[in-house]
């Protein structure tokens, strides 16, 4: 479903992002990408919807090729869900008018079924009662839900999550989780950047860790976290695991 | 003291204040227009549309804007071969100094939306024009009204500048009253009066936004 191949990134000419990463993502899968900061873990989760153009290789999503001159790159990212670290909601819109924007615009659907779906969305996150609420009202885990949901809303089949509950206070992250943990058993395929570990070992299918923009070990996350192989996630896992 | 003078002549002295505010909107109207376009071009990848508006942005905000004026004067004459009234000139002068101004102000207004909310409506699929027109735009007026406001009433007292070239605005016009009176103080406080007053609704309109602004983050 995904398929990075040869991957590389660089941020001006000095700085090597991402060094020849390759992935492979299948459908209903859940991956977790981990790494200190600075590794190319959001980079190349950004590579993957387009956010982010990289210099070599290539992504294919869905069989399109995310950078290829013909990819409708709006219609590819509609079929991505992205939830980010600081959320991101838009601050002049209600929880609600922040989940129903791209389906009316982009997926011109009716305001009237965009409302009923993204309720029904809210729902599903456990927020309802926040519908009509500004992001500024929102605590931020509730916050994070509406993210969620309004990556939702296109009904895309591959989510992407980076880094959700590093900005969160301690006491909301098991409310954010618990809504990822709900996706990942039913079935989404999802791409998360996260140190939560107990996270990772409840739904991962496969763990990734990068260091320098490389990806330098990889496979079964208890496996992983039992006996990582090189010494630079032995250390990683050292100072997360305390 | 003697305040009779004022009472007097305060229907010739307050009639300028019709060409004030008539130049004060011209250049608010018109100022703004140019300065989004400013702005646009500062904020764009291209060097053929950057470094010209950059460029104009620094020489407008490093000129004194009596100069401006003194030299729209002059120019435009020489420029467009025909002679052209005080108040012409002194409106192209306020348009084309005011709009490095508003440019900047426009520039970081939308600057200051942060990044991520271009990412997030990018994500969602929404195309780039969308994106300014749902996501940006919106944040990046929210942004800038405070600042638009107070640079209005800065270009409101700047029309008393344009009596240096004979535009007969409120202020010229209590010049020549005085001229004719010779009661410069109570002329002149009066003309202060009257400029603080109106400069002090548009702060205080200014300071109602601010408040609301932060009361809505």
């Amino acid at each position: 479903m995904i398929e990075i191949e040869h991957v590389s990134l660089w941020y001006g000419k000095e700085f090597k992002a991402l060094d020849n990463v390759s992935e492979t993502i299948s459908s209903g899968q859940t991956v977790i990408i981990c790494g200190t900061s600075g590794s190319g873990k959001s980079s190349l989760l950004r590579c993957i919807n387009g956010l982010e153009r990289f210099q070599d290789g290539k992504i294919t999503v869905d069989g399109l090729s995310v950078q290829h001159a013909r990819t409708n790159i709006q219609k590819l990212r509609s079929r991505i869900g992205m939830v980010f670290q600081h959320f991101e909601l838009y601050p002049h819109m209600t929880a609600l008018e922040n989940i129903t924007l791209a389906p009316v615009r982009v997926a011109k659907k009716s305001k009237q079924l965009a409302r009923k779906e993204a309720n029904e969305l809210l729902s599903r996150v456990g927020i309802l009662d926040q519908a009509d609420k500004y992001p500024g009202e929102l605590s931020g885990g509730q916050k994070q839900r509406v993210a969620i949901a309004r990556a939702l809303a296109m009904k895309p089949k591959i989510m992407l999550f980076d880094e959700p509950t590093s900005a969160l206070d301690p006491e909301m992250i098991k409310e954010v989780l618990d809504v990822m943990v709900d996706l990942a058993e039913a079935g989404m395929t999802m791409v998360v950047v996260t140190h939560e570990m107990g996270f990772a070992k409840k739904v991962a299918d496969e763990i990734i860790f990068m260091d320098q923009g490389k990806v330098i070990e990889k496979g079964n996350v208890h496996m992983f976290f039992r006996r990582p192989q090189t010494e630079r996630a032995q250390q990683f896992l050292s100072r997360i695991l305390v | 003291m003697d305040l009779s003078v004022i009472v007097r002549n305060a229907p010739f002295m307050l009639g300028g204040l019709v060409l004030s505010f008539e130049l004060a909107a011209i250049t608010i109207v018109a100022g703004l227009t140019l300065g989004i376009i400013l702005a646009s071009a500062r904020l764009s990848s291209k060097p053929v549309l950057y470094y010209p508006a950059t460029i104009y942005v620094h020489f407008f905000r490093g000129l004194p804007l009596i100069l401006v004026i003194f030299w729209l004067y002059f120019l435009a004459p020489v420029i467009l071969g025909t002679s052209v009234n005080e108040f012409t000139s002194a409106a192209i002068a306020f348009v084309v100094f005011e709009a490095a101004y508003f440019a900047e102000i426009v520039r970081s207004g939308i600057q200051a939306v942060p990044t991520g909310q271009v990412m997030a409506a990018h994500s969602t699929g929404l195309s780039s024009l969308q994106t300014a027109r749902f996501v940006v735009i919106p944040q990046a007026l929210h942004n800038m009204v405070p600042a638009l406001v107070t640079q209005a009433v800065v270009v409101f007292q700047d029309t008393s500048l344009g009596y240096v070239i004979g535009l007969r605005e409120f202020l010229r016009r209590v010049n020549l009253t005085d001229a004719r009176e010779a009661r410069s103080v109570e002329l002149y406080l009066f003309a202060g009066l009257v400029y603080f007053s109106i400069c002090s609704l548009g702060s205080l309109a200014s300071q109602r936004l601010e408040k609301r602004r932060a009361e809505g983050q």
